[in-house]
């Protein structure tokens, strides 16, 4: 059970590192940048430009909103001319026998759309040339539709609007540990630095200690993972609200799915701070430790969970789905793709559980035993040794 | 709250930190633990505090009807020897917290932090982070830290390094107020002036044993058991003329007109005086009492000797 004393540290960590204004200030730059990132890319669309192409005479295809196709009566030198001094021309088409020639001044992105329109229309003027039908073109363009169909009535299949959210979840929980990462680390190698911890040791039990350090930065981890969600899904908002103007539709949302996220995810964030929290304990000077980047093995559940993201049913993804220490991350991604029994995610969520109950205590003995030690950083031996001896403190 | 060590030994890596120390803080008092660094003053104060345990021996904590082996951290206010709070935050913010975690409710915070912070005139530095005070102030908060919860016991590892004279004069009356309010002090430190004007009982260490403890009183007779006088005499003498009117006595003639004699006892004295007023007038009779400073050093001295002849 979390002790009273224990919340107050929690309480005392979060808003240590919870300055609101800087949060506000941080955000409504982010949404600067975002505004000038759309502003740039709107005001140098090419697409939204009307390009003059001169055509030779017969060429029969329709201008369009982009480019405006017009056959002049001068000559092709004079038309290279003009394109090469004034503004006339855009491109010149100059058509031979077997290809077509498209002059212009310089590499633009808008002639890569000209490329595509022009192949089609001459696509098109080969095909009516042959004697085929527009359906006859079509059925040639794509002579067959590929579906893959799968005899597991458990895999939902591969391009689901749940794989979407299990992504969306590994982000998440990829921000929340480098917001705890990088906040415990400060913290605990902070306050030995400035010389709290010894007078902290008079008043709270290792354990209350670092259980209120797990706490207040895990709720910071939620913290950053909630309101990145938040910018995520106003910007999402905007996007179909707004610039596309469509209805919001949100039938693909998979509440079931969300139900289990949530708490892998939470039990996840609390695991991995409370190994940062153990190595963190463990270092006597950030400076000249090297054990600090040991912390970040708990992004690797995440990366791995990734790499077989795309093979929920093989081994590997079952694997990483019930090991209690790589589960928070697999586990929800399965969830997602596979039709599990209701079983499978409880077990793994106590396993998780009782390997996170295993390591705070493993945490508080290391705490306390680097502090005996006064200023000596214990070796890799010495943590194995406390992680492993069951002496109560 | 009674306190009980015996034969305490603490061992780090190659180092014997504490051998086989004993001794005994009665309910009320102000105990002082002197010695030079690397003595075993914090290597026993943080086996009170329940840091570390002993090796071997045993100590035993009575309070309130209950038996302990290191002070309970409900009963214990603690100054330690290696100390800091969070740089970044407010006095106030810093202190709170602290209450908090000792269970204060916000109205006993609010009178504890006036108070204390009016005792160290700190009222109108409340709002400012712990950085921008002077090392002294800073070292007022970590006091304030230490006795916000008026805890049964209060341990001060150097209560006064740091702190200028006026400042120490200060924690000398802090500390006296604890006593006051009936707190158990335990304190080390190296400045002799100030615990022999607070100190009910002291224990002098040196490489992790004791050499002298008890009183004030109790540590002059045992670390000069031999009373000196000094006496000025009207006229000059010489060291023949000593030799003869002084037989039986051990003296120094430190000028011609001072003399520092050695007694067996204090009642001596008046023998003395018999044996020298037939051959000259006395101007000035003074029995010389050394300060805790001077005993303390006269202690180490012969502590040194010992281990050197060992």
């Amino acid at each position: 059970m979390i002790s009273r004393q224990s919340l107050v540290v929690a309480k005392w960590e979060f808003l240590r590192f919870f300055k609101w204004k800087q949060q506000l200030i941080s955000y409504l730059l982010m949404l600067g940048v975002m505004g000038a990132i759309f502003a740039w890319s709107y005001f140098v669309d090419e697409g939204r430009q009307q390009y003059r192409i001169a055509v030779p005479a017969g060429f029969s295809l329709e201008s369009s909103a982009q480019f405006q196709f017009q056959q002049p009566t001068v000559s092709l030198e004079e038309q290279l001319r003009q394109l090469q001094q004034d503004e006339t021309w855009h491109a010149v088409l100059e058509p031979g026998d077997e290809q077509v020639l498209i002059h212009t001044k310089a590499g633009k992105k808008w002639q890569q759309q000209l490329q595509s329109v022009l192949l089609e229309h001459y696509r098109q003027q080969y095909a009516a040339a042959q004697g085929w039908s527009a359906e006859q073109l079509a059925a040639l363009q794509q002579p067959v539709s590929l579906e893959m169909r799968y005899l597991d009535d458990n895999y939902k299949g591969k391009d689901r609007p749940e794989k979407l959210i299990a992504l969306a979840v590994l982000f998440m929980l990829l921000m929340g540990l480098t917001t705890a990462f990088g906040q415990l680390l400060m913290s605990i190698t902070g306050e030995k630095q400035h010389r709290v911890t010894e007078q902290l040791f008079a008043i709270v039990t290792p354990q209350q200690w670092i259980d209120g350090k797990v706490l207040g930065h895990s709720l910071s981890a939620l913290k950053a993972m909630f309101t990145t969600t938040l910018m995520m899904l106003l910007g999402f908002l905007v996007a179909v609200l707004v610039f596309a103007n469509k209805p919001l539709q949100l039938d693909w949302l998979n509440l079931g799915v969300l139900a289990w996220l949530l708490p892998f995810a939470l039990l996840g964030v609390v695991l991995c701070a409370t190994f940062m929290a153990a190595i963190a304990a463990s270092i006597d000077d950030p400076n000249t430790s090297g054990k600090g980047a040991v912390m970040m093995i708990t992004w690797l559940p995440l990366l791995f969970t990734y790499l077989v993201i795309d093979s929920p049913t093989g081994w590997a993804m079952t694997l990483l789905s019930w090991l209690p220490l790589t589960s928070f991350a697999a586990m929800p991604v399965r969830m997602a793709l596979v039709e599990l029994p209701w079983w499978q995610p409880l077990l793994s969520l106590m396993l998780l559980l009782a390997t996170l109950y295993w390591l705070r205590r493993v945490a508080g003995r290391i705490f306390l035993r680097g502090m005996q030690m006064y200023g000596k950083e214990p070796s890799w031996g010495d943590i194995m040794r406390w992680a492993l001896s069951n002496k109560a403190d | 709250m009674q306190i009980t060590v015996t034969q305490i030994e603490k061992h780090y890596a190659t180092v014997q930190a504490v051998r086989g120390v004993s001794f005994q803080i009665q309910p009320g008092e102000i105990f002082a633990l002197l010695g030079p660094n690397g003595a075993g003053k914090s290597s026993i104060i943080r086996m009170l505090v329940g840091m570390t345990r002993p090796d071997a021996g045993h100590i035993l904590v009575q309070h309130d009807g209950g038996e302990f082996d290191h002070v309970p951290r409900r009963y214990l206010g603690y100054l330690p020897e290696d100390r800091g709070l969070y740089a970044d935050k407010s006095v106030e913010k810093n202190l709170r917290f602290l209450a908090q975690l000792h269970g204060l409710s916000a109205a006993e915070t609010e009178q504890q932090l006036t108070h204390w912070l009016n005792v160290f005139e700190l009222t109108d530095r409340r709002k400012e982070d712990l950085k921008q005070l002077s090392k002294g102030n800073q070292q007022k908060v970590q006091l304030i830290a230490a006795v916000i919860h008026r805890p049964a016991l209060v341990i001060l590892d150097e209560p006064f390094s740091g702190l200028d004279p006026l400042n120490q004069e200060k924690v000398v009356q802090f500390l006296q107020q604890l006593r006051a309010d009936g707190m158990t002090v335990i304190l080390s430190a190296h400045q002799m002036a100030m615990v022999e004007k607070l100190a009910d009982h002291m224990l002098l260490m040196a490489k992790g044993q004791a050499v002298l403890a008890g009183t004030l009183a109790q540590i002059r007779s045992q670390a000069q058991p031999q009373p000196e006088v000094v006496i000025e005499t009207e006229q000059p003498i010489s060291s023949e003329q000593l030799d003869r009117w002084l037989a039986g006595y051990s003296w120094l003639l430190q000028t011609p007109q001072r003399l520092l004699v050695r007694l067996n006892e204090t009642q001596q004295l008046s023998a003395c005086l018999q044996q020298l007023l037939p051959y000259c007038a006395l101007k000035n009779i003074s029995m010389q009492n050394p300060d805790l400073h001077q005993l303390y050093l006269n202690a180490m001295t012969q502590h040194q000797q010992q281990e050197q002849a060992v």
